[in-house]
């Protein structure tokens, strides 16, 4: 919120020249005794009160910080289970305090909803007083205008009359609202008031602050965040079956996924070759051929990092990529028991050297493996030197045994359960392509016979995004409104001096974000002068609070 | 498209360069301060009296709150505001007869003339900054063009680019306020931060990793770029006024003589109070913008426009303390040391994000390309 | 003086019951949907939507028309070769569908997200012998998924002798929950 400060008594005259701009600005006096006012009007005003806003302020901040220093349940959960295992004394604790999801935290959401509970009672009554305000009239013009802290006088040669009308031609014809002295009063002076729009700025700044925070809301509670992993050649439609993640929000069915169908064609990743640069990517293109619903004709998309697909109000991004060796297994009947491009997960995305599983229960083995695209063996482990397939290679530990799939009990399919299982003898073993290694033991073979490439994507459909930005830009646009816009004061006194007057002008302005006054009242006033008639500008003009203006 | 080499070794050299002749400024500076014209320091008491009562006069006028006068600047308040009229008139019919006020002159003449006037210590240093920013330009635009895009894709770039702003910002401060008094602060601090972008953090041009390349790059980095350099500025300023206002309370307290020493060559707190205030206004709409223009980016590459990732989260946090500053300033109570120094946490935050979060903490916003 | 401090400590736990208070709230408000246990649905003759006919492939490469189902109670189960509950109900699926042969009942698997070659080692080696659909596009998934709310495999859904949807069991089919539920369908339509 803007300056808000209690109106000081000082010389007579200039009480009500200087109430607060257009509303009460009063800050309640909350430390006091105001037994009559009753206990929950109390905490009502200590909950709007500004210092209570500075403080949770400095809370929202401060209860950001873990959730960047520890790892988080939504971004990165298999940090926080190694942060588990690394901290077995703090980890529970820090879960118990819900340190490990801070931002779906209760207490954190309970900051954040207060500052805006305390910012929609500072805000609403704010807005009612800016509309009531915009009834109130300018206050009446001081008695002695060369008080201000702005201040300016020239002869002219109209009447007092005529010369305060011809002022408030001028101040008129710039927008500022006028006031005119009432019946019973005699004098002839003129108030111009203007920059209502810093207070309408700054009321736009929080109240779309607060319709972000609804957007998001809203987003959370309709929208849907699921993933998908999808190897070349392959296709799926968009339901929770073939999704590999799906995280609704609260009032989303199954039923309400956009049924559009997704095929990724191919996919080609270029690496830089030469320079300083070597093996950092250039491209990733994802060529996929989507359609939005049964029936419709399918249509080709270049899928790209920062070329996310748009499918009725549903995105899909390219998050990821990797490798998905093709491996045939074959048991110890010689029966092929599993035929499969398995993919593996990078573990070093600058070379790709990707781990995986392949699980072939009914041959009861299991093995784990590193690919590499690029492959050479140093030291008997084989690394990869380039991300690009240019040498692929596979490096295989063989179990043979029961991998527990029979138990019910899900488990990841990028893990192998090597309990009650023994190791083949021979691993690891190092496969080229178009290779095979026949177990040991007749237990069977594995073959590597190709690699394919496979991309992550991710899909999203948030309808509280487009509103979300709205705010955002709303809010922006409020906050310039409140920082450029000046509120300021101008008056007109006249009083007859010979066949004309003397015309006093005096201004007043909130100086604080924006200086400048100055310069607007020196030109307002040289052109109320020449509006003034003959006799130009004379005698004095006095500054006595420059120092704030001038030099900073 | 490859990156030209020679261009960017050109880009280089003129980084070094810059950075050479900043030192000079930087030295010019101190210069003008240890031995600068007498007649600023004789008029440093003068400028207090009209300080007093130009506090006086504004809060009078404005209907500031006592409270927040008293222990925010301090002061006691003299005369009766309106009546005193102070030296300094400006801009007004017709123009007041009196000489300008000291610590930041007035703005009567034209900057060039004001320039030359303050001796040769300041002519040099502000000659020798204006270079220093020609050749800290010329490094930074060729970096562009180097390797084909918005120079700023990586830290050692962003650094550069900001204390580029930084420099160019200050400039227009010395200009406007005549501030030429915090020169050997602000061009020292853009030196130091040269140093350690050259040294510690230097990074080859090189292409940009797919995530980058966008047009967002220049929209979004441009702003918190932007907005960077100018909180960089308001930091200095704020640390300065921390000095002046200490200074300030000393002499107040009679422990420290009035007009004495280096300390009284610089600006009133009440001054670099303001100045800071106005430098954070310049800046938070920019990093407003900035934020904005990084969700709608992440959204388009990451397929979520707000993730908690912790670059997001500490940019959010900075954006929250500059907001607490901006709300402390309008709190009485809050006004003075206390606003600066959550003015002041919001720099560090920045900072931290910058130095240490984006090159220690992994997350999806590790371009620092800092290995 | 001392009301002033009381009112601070008065006010220090307002703030904190509030706080606790919008806390409480807040995680009331956004309890997500927790994954489904093992659960059966039987609908009512009056709620039964009818399955859109589809044509797929099995897994061996012969068509399969679902309308020809059509006057036969089918059960239809979404499994994988990969997938540790469908494993593990295998057996139980392959027992019932032995048991109500019989009585009109056929079964028929779609295998999501896995390979023939895989799907029929397992079918093999369990003793599966009625067919499954070779769903690697998700498309019989995606017809289903109009008309039952399928959130994953496993899931077996069964259809009456017209075509329509008469109840589903979501995760693991136990024996007495698939043999209970068909017990209904098959003395109905």
């Amino acid at each position: 919120m803007t300056d808000v400060h209690t109106p000081r008594e000082s010389a007579s005259g200039e009480t009500e020249a200087t109430r607060p701009f257009g509303e009460n600005e009063t800050e309640p006096d909350v430390s006091g005794s105001g037994a009559t006012a009753g206990w929950p009007r109390w905490a009502w005003r200590q909950l709007t009160s500004m210092r209570t806003a500075l403080v949770l302020l400095f809370l929202l901040a401060l209860g950001s910080v873990p959730g960047s220093v520890l790892p988080q349940q939504g971004s990165d959960p298999v940090a926080v289970q190694q942060y588990f295992a690394s901290h077995p004394g703090l980890a529970p604790w820090l879960n118990r305090l819900g340190l490990f999801n801070v931002f779906a935290a209760p207490w954190f959401a309970a900051i954040y909803l207060l500052l805006f509970t305390s910012l929609v009672g500072c805000v609403v009554p704010r807005t009612l007083r800016l509309a009531g305000s915009a009834r109130t009239p300018p206050p009446r013009a001081p008695r002695n205008l060369l008080r201000l802290p702005h201040s300016a006088s020239y002869a002219s040669a109209l009447a007092p009359s005529a010369a305060v009308d011809a002022a408030a031609a001028v101040l008129g014809g710039q927008r500022f609202r006028l006031r005119r002295p009432g019946a019973g009063d005699a004098t002839f002076w003129v108030s111009a008031e203007k920059g209502y729009l810093r207070e309408v700025g700054n009321l736009l700044f929080h109240l779309a602050l607060l319709g972000v925070l609804v957007s998001i809301a809203v987003g959370g509670l309709f929208g849907y965040k699921a993933d998908k992993l999808l190897v070349e050649g392959q296709q799926f439609y968009n339901n929770t079956t073939a999704l590999d993640e799906f995280h609704p929000g609260r009032l989303v069915s199954g039923s309400d996924l956009a049924p559009f169908r997704l095929t990724l064609n191919s996919f080609s990743a270029s690496y830089f070759t030469t320079g300083e640069s070597r093996g950092q990517p250039e491209t990733f293109h994802a060529y996929v051929t989507y359609s939005p619903s049964l029936g419709a004709p399918a249509r080709p998309y270049d899928l790209q990092v920062n070329h996310p697909l748009s499918v009725d109000s549903t995105k899909v991004y390219l998050i990821g990529h990797g490798y998905a060796p093709v491996f045939k297994v074959t048991n110890a009947r010689g029966q092929v028991s599993y035929q499969q491009a398995t993919p593996f997960i990078p573990a070093n995305t600058g070379t790709m050297t990707s781990d995986g599983v392949v699980k072939a229960p009914d041959a009861s083995l299991g093995f784990i493996g590193v690919f590499v695209p690029t492959g050479i063996m140093v030291g008997g482990t084989l690394e990869s030197v380039f991300p690009a397939p240019d040498a692929p290679a596979v490096s295989l530990v063989g179990y043979s045994g029961n991998l527990g799939m029979n138990s019910g009990v899900p488990q990841s399919v990028f893990q192998l359960d090597t309990t009650g299982m023994t190791k083949i003898s021979g691993s690891p073993h190092l496969l080229l392509p178009g290779q095979t290694w026949k177990l040991p033991g007749g237990r069977g073979s594995i073959a590597f016979t190709g690699y394919k490439q496979w991309v992550s994507l991710a899909i999203t459909y948030d309808p509280g995004q487009v509103p979300a930005l709205i705010c955002g830009i709303l809010a922006l646009v409020g906050l310039l409104l409140s920082f450029l816009v000046r509120r300021r004061r101008i008056f007109v006194r006249a009083v007859p001096s010979g066949t004309g007057s003397v015309v006093t002008v005096g201004g007043l302005a909130r100086t604080d974000a924006s200086g400048g006054f100055e310069d607007e009242f020196a030109s307002l006033a040289a052109e109320l002068a020449v509006g003034g008639a003959a006799g130009g500008p004379a005698s004095d003009s006095r500054e006595p609070s420059n120092q704030s203006e001038t030099g900073a | 498209m490859s990156v030209n080499q020679a261009l960017a070794q050109v880009s280089g050299d003129f980084l070094i360069a810059a950075l050479v002749i900043y030192s000079l400024a930087v030295l010019a500076f101190a210069g003008d301060f240890a031995f600068g014209r007498p007649s600023r320091a004789a008029a440093g008491s003068a400028r207090d009296t009209a300080e007093a009562a130009a506090r006086v006069a504004e809060l009078t006028a404005v209907g500031a709150a006592a409270a927040g006068a008293a222990t925010g600047d301090g002061g006691a308040a003299t005369g009766d505001g309106g009546a005193a009229v102070a030296g300094g008139a400006d801009g007004a019919i017709p123009p007041g007869g009196a000489a300008p006020a000291a610590g930041l002159p007035s703005r009567r003449q034209s900057a060039f003339r004001a320039i030359w006037e303050a001796g040769p210590w300041v002519r040099a240093a502000v000659t020798l900054s204006a270079i220093g920013v020609v050749a800290h330009l010329v490094a930074v635009v060729t970096r562009g063009f180097a390797v084909h895009r918005a120079p700023w894709g990586n830290m050692y770039e962003f650094v550069t680019a900001l204390t580029c702003v930084a420099a160019i910002f200050f400039g227009y401060v010395v200009v406007r306020y005549r501030a030429w008094a915090l020169g050997v602060f602000v061009m020292g601090a853009v030196v130091v931060a040269l140093g350690l972008a050259e040294t510690v953090i230097y990074t080859a041009a090189g292409p940009l990793v797919p995530a980058l390349q966008s047009y967002w790059l220049s929209i979004h980095v441009t702003a918190m770029t932007l907005a960077t350099g100018i909180f960089f500025v308001a930091a200095v300023l704020g640390i300065m006024y921390l000095v002046a206002e200490r200074y300030r309370a000393r002499v107040a307290a009679g422990k420290a003589p009035d007009g004495n020493g280096l300390l009284a060559r610089i600006p009133s707190s009440a001054q670099l109070d303001k100045l800071t205030y106005r430098t954070v206004v310049f800046g938070f709409p920019i990093w407003t913008f900035g934020v904005i223009a990084g969700a709608i980016w992440a959204d388009q590459a990451w397929g979520r426009y707000w993730g908690w990732d912790p670059v997001e989260t500490w940019a959010f946090i900075t954006w929250v303390l500059y907001a607490c500053y901006l709300h402390a300033r309008a709190t009485a109570g809050w006004r003075g040391r206390r606003a600066h120094y959550i003015q002041l946490l919001g720099f560090v935050s920045l900072t931290f994000n910058m130095l240490v979060v984006q090159i220690f903490i992994t997350g999806m916003h590790s371009y620092a390309g800092v290995h | 003086m001392f009301k002033a401090k009381r009112r601070t400590v008065v006010s220090v736990a307002a703030v904190a019951a509030v706080l606790l208070a919008a806390a409480l709230a807040v995680t009331l408000l956004t309890q997500g949907s927790g994954k489904a246990d093992a659960g059966y649905v039987f609908y009512p003759e009056s709620q039964r939507h009818i399955v859109p006919d589809f044509t797929a492939t099995s897994l061996t490469g012969t068509p399969i028309n679902f309308a020809s189902y059509r006057g036969k109670v089918v059960v239809v189960n979404f499994w994988g070769s990969w997938c540790d509950p469908c494993r593990s109900e295998a057996p139980t699926l392959s027992v019932l569908s032995e048991q109500y042969r019989s009585r009109g009942v056929s079964f028929l698997g779609v295998d999501v997200s896995d390979t023939p070659v895989n799907a029929l080692a397992f079918t093999r080696s369990v003793g599966i012998t009625y067919p499954s659909v070779n769903d690697s596009g998700y498309s019989v998934t995606q017809d289903f998924s109009q008309v039952v709310p399928i959130s994953g495999t496993p899931t077996t859904i069964v259809v009456d002798r017209t075509g329509h949807v008469a109840g589903y069991i979501y995760g693991g089919a136990t024996y007495s929950a698939l043999n209970t539920l068909l017990g209904d369908v098959a003395v109905t339509r």
